[in-house]
């Protein structure tokens, strides 16, 4: 039984990665984020674009590759969205980028529109992406595994995923309006002040 | 061989030659781009082209080249290439508009990244698939519908202008910062 609630596994990894690139999927996830960690320039909201989270992650990691020392680049997603798009689980096995870290907080309903059911119950997550090519992948329901789990997925090889059931609580937070050109500029300009990798 | 049959072996060997020339300059087009990532999705009319990339000589150090499952997921990876300082080019057909306009409009579009796509037509005149016309007849409607700007080749540009062309909707994308699709008629019409 799940006793994380998605606003505590939020400022967890917000607090866990403060140097790191996050993509954040969108509805609650972004919403709650912004409530627990506020607006952070190496955050990117997706305003929208549900299930291609996990694509735009991996476009940043490949396209850094380990030219910054951004570190990891990391993709929050809901259950439901990443099911809309799962083909990424095959492209992220197929490419490996080093440096991506997915989490899945998976509460099993898609939580903004009212709490219709995903499939996710019956999905193995964590075993689709060991299947897909993975680097690895952990299932997590408390505290303390997901900070055994992140603390693996910032130093391990990637990609990795970290599937984290949650409670379908949910923490007030105002609709964000922001024009998403901001929000690409922003963020682009954060992940270009970040300093250049040192050669080997 | 009858005349009916000669004058079907002659337009094969044009639509032959015509395909190689189109797909040609296509590659210099793009070649001139200088992508570090190409995205692509199956096509037949587009096999001279995808071949170069894929394992041709486009397929050089420092290139990463790669299959997306689905037009909305490349344009979605795209979009992170872009943030990310890449130069990704995506190349697929006019069938699979109708897969990545949601991605499109609220990630690429509205967040104002670059984008070029390189989309082959279908479903015209030498179209051997008897059902692709039901999608592809519609992919300009339905880029005008979604405000997508693009420009076409076909057999109204000389050949000889397809890879300067290629490269300047490159260069238009950046500049006005928004995706540019650039539709590419490899069946001889």
């Amino acid at each position: 039984m799940a006793d994380l609630d998605r606003a505590d596994v939020l400022r967890f990894i917000d607090a866990a990665a403060p140097g790191s690139p996050i993509v954040l999927g969108l509805g609650g996830i972004a919403r709650e984020m912004l409530a627990v960690a506020g607006r952070k320039p190496n955050h990117f909201v997706s305003l929208d674009a549900m299930g291609q989270t996990v694509s735009v992650a991996l476009g940043i990691a490949l396209g850094l590759g380990h030219r910054t020392r951004a570190g990891k680049v990391i993709a929050i997603e809901g259950d439901g969205s990443l099911l809309m798009g799962l083909s990424v689980m095959s492209t992220v096995g197929h490419l490996k980028p080093e440096t991506l870290v997915v989490y899945v907080l998976d509460n099993g309903v898609y939580l903004a529109t009212g709490g219709q059911p995903t499939a996710s119950a019956d999905i193995d997550l964590a075993a689709v992406a060991e299947a897909c090519g993975w680097r690895g992948a952990r299932d997590v329901q408390t505290a303390g595994e997901l900070a055994a789990a992140t603390d693996w997925a910032l130093t391990a090889e990637g990609p990795v995923l970290i599937r984290v059931r949650i409670t379908t609580a949910q923490l007030p937070a105002e609709y964000f309006l922001e024009d998403p050109a901001i929000l690409a500029e922003e963020f682009r300009r954060w992940l270009r002040a970040q300093p250049p990798q040192k050669e080997p | 061989m009858t005349g009916a049959g000669s004058v079907a072996g002659e337009t094969g060997e044009t639509d032959r030659r015509v395909l190689e020339q189109r797909s040609a300059a296509i590659i210099a087009g793009i070649e001139a781009i200088d992508p570090d990532h190409v995205l692509h999705l199956a096509s037949s009319t587009l096999k001279i082209v995808l071949a170069h990339f894929i394992d041709g000589p486009g397929a050089r150090p420092g290139r990463r080249v790669f299959a997306m499952p689905r037009e909305e997921e490349g344009v979605a990876i795209a979009a992170g290439l872009e943030l990310a300082g890449a130069r990704p080019v995506l190349i697929f057909q006019d069938n699979g508009i109708g897969n990545l306009l949601t991605a499109l409009l609220t990630l690429s579009q509205a967040y104002h990244l670059p984008l070029l796509a390189v989309v082959s037509r279908r479903g015209g005149l030498g179209e051997y698939n008897s059902m692709i016309h039901t999608i592809s007849e519609r992919a300009e409607a339905l880029l005008d519908a979604a405000g997508v700007r693009w420009f076409q080749l076909d057999a109204r540009t000389p050949v000889g202008r397809w890879a300067a062309e290629i490269e300047r909707a490159w260069a238009f994308a950046r500049a006005t910062h928004r995706p540019v699709f650039v539709l590419v008629n490899l069946m001889g019409s």
